[in-house]
């Protein structure tokens, strides 16, 4: 997967799989233009991509595109910071854990979407709701993941640092965060996935912009082919997120660990 | 307690202050139950500035225990231990340890990992560069300085973990196991540069071990501990200047009186007490 070379060879299996998407594809074509499907559920893999050319052409899609990121960008950097944050803090100060997590186990247990109404309420119908709402998809994961990692720190390598005298401030940072690393990016990625979950729901249940506003606008027009676009659009955008926290990790940790 | 052979127990008198008093140490544990077990009991060991000291004894006998109660890692149930003029309580610089698996964090360079004792000493950077070269020498790694844990072999990740507690200049070195991970060609030569760098340097060492003839091969002096509780069973003083031949008529008799006092004490526990 990362950045290896290896040369895979094409097998009978590969050319099944291609061969069923094709003729999946090729359904979809012969059903909706032949009229045997109707055009409202299902849509023609050629005016799926006449309808994206189109909506990026036509400078509709940008705008909403660059809001939807904005969010998410700001949303999960915060839950990023936040989640690794804390997870710091609880593991230097056991204490602040035992505190604190019986309430950010309560706030997690809450299905998000539920108070979805309630942030509307707070923070607008604009950018800031969106923020909060990927902020709380994203943030605990990101924060067990790191402090379970901190956790599952060998024994061996924490008497290494006690017989080197490293202050506990010192063990962490050099010692336990380092093996954390692996369980924290779990967490980065898990959370890239749900954020964008976060984004296109608030953004369908309640907004003037974005993708998934733009997602429903087209679902009440009954327009399916810009709903297939807009899916497949969104579908890639979180492939390419989580596989750039994948790079980041690549890029960090390659030297070390045969990822 | 020691026959034909001239393994006596060491009474000469006290001409070096020991640099490892070890007094009266017992370790209980409790265990999931809640019942104390006994892990050792009254050890009274002294080693000498420079000696060489093996511990050997069957597997679960608290060896390691002991050795961690040493370094400081461990609190001891009662009893006391001395490393120079200092009380242990509690890590310190004077004593280095060695660990089992060589412990090397695998997100550090070899260089790194040699270097964090010095680093978090906030030792200045010329002084360390200094520092790691040479035993980067000593330990036969230099070129591998920026390689990384995965990318070296078993004797190679050793011999750098000892390199990494070598270069704090410790008074004494606790090596737990250290080569018992390896493979035994390498064993054998990890164990002639050991043997090297203890002439070299003559630091007091304390060595855990399960291999008899590997302790008799390396130490001045091996204690055989018995298993739970841990008692010092026997003491053998190994007379034969280093360097060393893996076949010398006394180092093999020695071997082989250890391992039958070991079967010995694993059938009936050798007490000096009749309970």
């Amino acid at each position: 997967m990362e950045g290896k070379t290896k040369r895979k060879k094409i097998t009978i299996i590969n050319i099944l799989q291609i061969a069923t998407l094709a003729a999946l594809l090729l359904y979809m074509q012969i059903a909706v233009k032949t009229g045997a499907v109707s055009k409202v559920f299902l849509a023609a893999p050629t005016d799926i991509v006449r309808e994206g050319i189109e909506i990026i052409a036509d400078g509709t899609l940008i705008p909403h595109f660059l809001i939807s990121v904005e969010e998410i960008l700001v949303g999960y950097g915060l839950a990023t910071a936040v989640g690794i944050g804390l997870g710091i803090l609880w593991t230097i100060f056991p204490k602040t854990e035992e505190y604190a997590n019986v309430f950010c186990a309560a706030v997690m247990a809450i299905p998000k979407v539920a108070i979805l109404p309630l942030l509307i309420l707070w923070f607008g119908i604009g950018f800031l709701s969106k923020v909060v709402l990927i902020f709380l998809f994203a943030v605990f994961t990101i924060l067990y993941n790191t402090v379970t990692g901190a956790k599952q720190c060998k024994e061996s390598y924490l008497k290494v640092a006690k017989v080197f005298e490293a202050t506990n401030i010192e063990t962490v940072f050099t010692v336990i965060l380092p093996s954390a690393l692996p369980s924290v990016f779990n967490g980065l990625r898990l959370a890239a996935a749900t954020a964008f979950t976060g984004v296109v729901f608030s953004e369908m249940q309640s907004a003037k912009a974005g993708i998934g506003f733009l997602l429903s606008e087209a679902q009440s027009l009954l327009n399916s082919s810009r709903v297939f676009f807009l899916i497949i659009l969104i579908t890639v955008m979180s492939v390419v997120f989580v596989k750039a926290i994948s790079l980041v990790e690549y890029a960090i940790c390659h030297k070390w660990r045969r990822v | 307690m020691s026959l034909g052979l001239s393994i006596r127990r060491q009474n000469k008198g006290c001409e070096t202050m020991p640099d490892i008093k070890i007094k009266n140490i017992n370790k209980t544990y409790t265990d999931a139950s809640g019942a104390p077990v006994e892990a050792i009991k009254d050890i009274n060991i002294d080693i000498k500035d420079g000696e060489f000291v093996s511990i050997v004894g069957p597997s679960g006998c608290g060896k390691s225990t002991l050795l961690e109660i040493v370094a400081g890692l461990l609190e001891q149930t009662s009893g006391e231990v001395i490393v120079g003029d200092d009380t242990v309580k509690g890590t310190s610089r004077d004593i280095g340890v060695v660990f089992q698996d060589s412990a090397l964090f695998p997100w550090k360079t070899v260089k790194k990992n040699i270097l964090y004792g010095l680093e978090l000493s906030k030792v200045p950077r010329e002084e360390q560069e200094e520092k790691l070269k040479n035993y980067l020498e000593l330990m036969n790694l230099t070129g591998f300085e920026d390689k990384y844990p995965s990318q070296l072999s078993g004797g190679m990740r050793q011999r750098a973990g000892i390199a990494r507690t070598l270069i704090m200049d410790p008074k004494v070195t606790l090596m737990d196991e250290p080569f018992s991970a390896v493979d035994h060609l390498t064993r054998c030569t990890l164990q002639e540069e050991l043997v090297r760098i203890h002439e070299k340097e003559k630091k007091t060492v304390l060595f855990i071990t399960h291999d008899i003839s590997e302790a008799v091969f390396l130490s001045d002096r091996v204690i055989l501990l018995s298993p739970r509780p841990s008692v010092v069973q026997n003491e053998y003083k190994i007379n034969v200047k280093h360097p060393r031949s893996r076949s010398d008529d006394y180092l093999v008799q020695i071997t082989a009186r250890i391992v039958a006092d070991i079967n010995r004490g694993a059938a009936a526990p050798e007490n000096d007490y009749i309970i």
